[in-house]
């Protein structure tokens, strides 16, 4: 069978990232080029190449590269890990941490791919409220983790009940684990079902629940 | 108390208004840091209208009230904010002679304090307890 082209996925870090955001759904995108996928991951960041520290005390990830929002294929944007309330010691809570992800050299870029017909965004977690508060999902319809929805809700989001949102141009995703069904569900986009099903086999983990998008009946309600 | 003027449309809304006029600086401690900004509340005819400017993002305030209250004028408002970040806050503040202090929410986040100080009207009198 011939190799399919390959379709980028830059996974953008920030200062507090959640690693295991990140790790989950590089191995999951990774782990599909091994059996035949074409999505191929990649770590950037909004700075450039640089050592960008996680919010898990003791993880570093390297971003080997700037954001490239011209580059055809997908931006998948993590969440934040920290505390979430009020500081312990000097540790900035998630929605500052996200709020400082929102302010920096990462959105312009990130509201260009979002602009770039050719470009997937697919956030999970917390990512999507630092694209919200960025002024960057206005009117859009798209998800977080449980924790983040009514600060989501605050920013002009329409928020969707599910997993996994597909809103066409945008994916989000709810909180950590969530962004193994995002990859799997990419996979399923890019590759079809039959490589989807591989990589949930080797990872023995099955997506959950139904991907939330605009088609289809409206349900009433009960 | 707050004085009440006899006013020919009386708004219901806004039986307060006159003791909001003018132009406040106003602080506002988020959890995601603070932010500063300028209100100016107007009254004419009993309508008490609002906007805010902060880094050089203005705009109107929403569904404003303003109620006197045991502690001085009860003043609300609704808000989209741009800038620095985009968030839509709701405001609930004590206005008491030229001070205010409150509260501001987004969504069902854990509320702000608000602070704010009326700069001195330029060549008005004093207004009157």
């Amino acid at each position: 069978m011939p190799a399919s082209t390959p379709v980028p996925a830059q996974v953008v870090l920030f200062d507090g990232f959640d690693p295991l955001d990140v790790v989950g759904i590089y191995e999951v995108l990774h782990a599909g080029t091994l059996v035949g996928g074409p999505v191929v991951p990649e770590l950037v960041s909004g700075e450039g190449p640089r050592t960008v520290v996680s919010g898990t005390p003791g993880i570093t990830l390297e971003a080997g590269a700037a954001l490239d929002p011209d580059l055809p294929g997908y931006v998948v944007v993590p969440g934040a890990v920290g505390p979430v309330e009020s500081a312990e010691g000097d540790a900035d809570t998630i929605p500052v941490l996200l709020a400082r992800f929102a302010q920096s050299a990462a959105m312009p870029l990130v509201r260009r791919a979002l602009d770039n017909p050719g470009v997937t965004v697919a956030t999970l977690c917390g990512g999507s409220v630092a694209l919200a508060l960025a002024g960057l999902l206005e009117g859009r319809t798209a998800v977080t983790n449980a924790m983040g929805t009514d600060l989501l809700e605050a920013t002009g989001v329409r928020v969707a009940d599910a997993r996994v949102v597909d809103d066409g141009d945008l994916l989000s995703a709810g909180g950590v684990t969530s962004g193994l069904d995002l990859g799997i569900y990419v996979l399923e986009r890019e590759a079809g079902p039959r490589v989807a099903r591989s990589v949930e086999s080797i990872f023995e983990f099955e997506r959950r629940g139904t991907v939330w998008a605009d088609r289809g009946v409206e349900p009433r309600p009960l | 108390m707050p004085d009440h003027l006899h006013l020919p449309d009386h708004q219901p809304d806004h039986p307060g208004g006159t003791a909001v006029a003018g132009t406040w600086d106003v602080r506002i401690t988020t959890p995601v840091g603070t932010v500063e900004a300028r209100y100016t509340f107007a009254e004419r005819d009993g309508v008490l209208t609002g906007t805010a400017e902060s880094q050089g993002d203005a705009g109107a305030l929403e569904r404003l009230t303003a109620v006197p209250a045991d502690d001085g004028v009860r003043v609300t408002w609704a808000q989209r904010v741009t800038r620095p970040l985009r968030l839509d806050l709701t405001f609930d503040v004590v206005v008491a002679g030229d001070t205010l202090t409150g509260r501001s929410r987004a969504g069902r986040l854990p509320a702000s304090t608000v602070t704010g100080t009326r700069r001195p009207a330029e060549g008005s009198p004093q207004t009157p307890r």
